[in-house]
This record gives structure tokens, sequence and C-alpha cells, in this order.
């Protein structure tokens, strides 16, 4: 059960993750001459930025659940 | 409306919702074209910019909720008051944190004290403290009370953070889309960012919908246990 809750937000957090692989895989808007001086941190910060975005908002429709549920069984007994 | 009718709609706006962002997603990282300057880290702009529109739309509900309640003093006003400035306040910590994440790119540094990130980190301030006030009453009624003045002076800095461009020198990119002599974004970069607009509005009236009815049905159980007592 607890694994099965964690594997979700996981499995929520990579999808940018792939994504942004995908994007490396494009083709370069940058001339040949430039490709060494370029690095791979700002495909991090972009990856990371989209996370925070999954996770926030997942995050707070997952609290909304949460709550709603709990207020929802004490309504029941 | 009623509990099931509210649920029903924060559903159906929620799932549009989700379904627009991997559409946003797939955008944002395959379809648009690079930013030739800027490069990758560019494409932080898709769910930054819709990310503060969103925080200002919902902070804006939440401050009108507030002025309407203290005139007429409905709970249901309070409420959704509070509901808006919940998602506000999520909203605004994406901003205050993908910001950075391309300013470290762009600028070279995460932060820098220049007028609008230091007036967005007061307005993220300004609704922590909407919650602390309305929680730190022995009252609710005042608490109630004190956080609706809150939300108002906390949505007084919205047109402050707009403008804080305009009016002072900012490191900070000029607007590129509301701007008298219209966008000068590219097309293909416009219509990804006014998708992210409309994906992350939905997203934010189907949540707050959710929560509108989480308290809906709190109030319900409170009612429910003091008649039982």
């Amino acid at each position: 059960m607890i694994q099965r809750t964690l594997l979700r937000p996981a499995l929520v957090l990579l999808l940018p993750a792939i994504l942004a692989v995908g994007v490396a895989a494009q083709e370069s808007p940058f001339p040949q001459a430039q490709l060494g001086q370029q690095s791979l941190r700002p495909y991090w910060h972009v990856f990371i930025a989209y996370a925070i975005v999954i996770a926030l908002i997942g995050g707070w429709a997952l609290s909304i659940a949460r709550r709603l549920r709990s207020v929802e069984d004490r309504l029941i007994d | 409306m009623t509990n099931s009718g509210v649920r029903r709609g924060a559903t159906a706006l929620t799932l549009v919702g989700l379904v627009g962002m991997v559409a946003l997603l797939w955008m944002s990282f395959f379809w648009v074209s690079t930013e030739v300057n800027q490069g990758i880290v560019q494409r932080i702009f898709y769910v930054h910019v819709p990310a503060a529109w969103t925080c200002f739309l919902a902070i804006g509900i939440s401050a009108l909720c507030s002025g309407v309640y203290l005139w007429l003093r409905d709970d249901r006003l309070d409420r959704a008051a509070m509901c808006a400035a919940e998602g506000g306040l999520v909203f605004a910590t994406i901003v205050i944190t993908t910001g950075p994440l391309w300013g470290k790119i762009a600028w070279g540094t995460y932060w820098t004290w220049e007028p609008r990130l230091t007036l967005t980190l007061l307005l993220w301030f300004i609704f922590v403290g909407y919650f602390m006030v309305r929680n730190a009453t022995e009252d609710p009624e005042k608490g109630k009370r004190f956080a609706a003045v809150v939300a108002i002076v906390g949505a007084l800095d919205i047109p402050f953070i707009h403008l804080s461009v305009i009016w002072f020198r900012s490191l900070h990119p000029q607007p590129v889309v509301a701007k008298p002599d219209g966008p000068t974004l590219p097309g293909d970069m416009l219509v990804t960012l006014l998708f992210g607009l409309l994906v992350f509005t939905v997203l934010f009236f189907g949540l707050f919908l959710f929560r509108y009815a989480l308290e809906d049905v709190r109030l319900r159980a409170e009612l429910r246990a003091r008649r039982t007592a």
C-alpha cells in the first residue's frame, strides 16, 4: 500500500524528466561550433521548474482529496 | 448550487485541466521553437507566466470576496475568499521558485532584490500572513474579518508588481504580451503561452471548487457534531 502511494507521485515527478530527454534529442538550435560550449545545466533547471509545478499543483490536489475524505468519514461516523 | 453540483463542476474542470497540462508539457517540450538567445531555459516561461497570472487571479478573487464579506457578512464569501487565497499561495510559490531557476541561467544569480521579485515575495508573505491571522484569534469571526483586510491589502500589491518593471530600473524582462502596441512574441510561443494561461486557469477553478466543496462538507460535519453534543 505504502509502496503504491509513493510510486504514483514518483512517476508523476519523472514525467518532466522523460520529456526533457526528448527535448535533448531534438535538433539543436545552435551552430555546430557552439555545441562544445553548451552545458546540460539549463536542462536540469527546466526539469526542476516543471517538476516543481507538477509537485505543487498535484500536492494541492492530493491535500484537498485527503482532507475531503477525512471529513466525509467523520460525517458518516 | 448544491455540494454535488459543485463537485461535478470541479471534477469536469480538473479533468480538462489535467489533460490540458499534459498537452502543455508536450507543446513546451516538443512543439514550440527554442528561443535563439536564451536557449532551452526560456521554456520555463510557459509555466512561470501562467502561474503568475493564475496567482493574481486567485488573489483578486480572494480580495473581491473578502471585500463583499466585510460588507454583507455572508460566510459563503469568506469561505470562497479562503479557498481562493490557498490557491493563490500555491501559484505564488510556483512563481517564486520557477523564476529563480530561469534567473540563474539568464542573470547568473538565483535572486536579486529588484522591484518585481521583491514585491512578489512580499505578496507571498502577505498571504502566508493571511492564514496566520485567520487562525491566530480566539474569536473565529474576528479572525475572518482580520484575514479579509489582509487579503484586500495583499491584492493592492498586484498592480505594483505589474507596473514595477515600467516604473523602476529592473532586471526582470518587460511585458511581451500585455502591452499597448500588442504582443511581440513569435506566433508559436504566443500560442503556447496563451494555452498555458488557459490550462492553469481551468485547473485553478477546478481545484478551487473542490476546496470550496471541502469547506462546505466540513461546515456540515461541525454543525452535526454541535447538534449531537
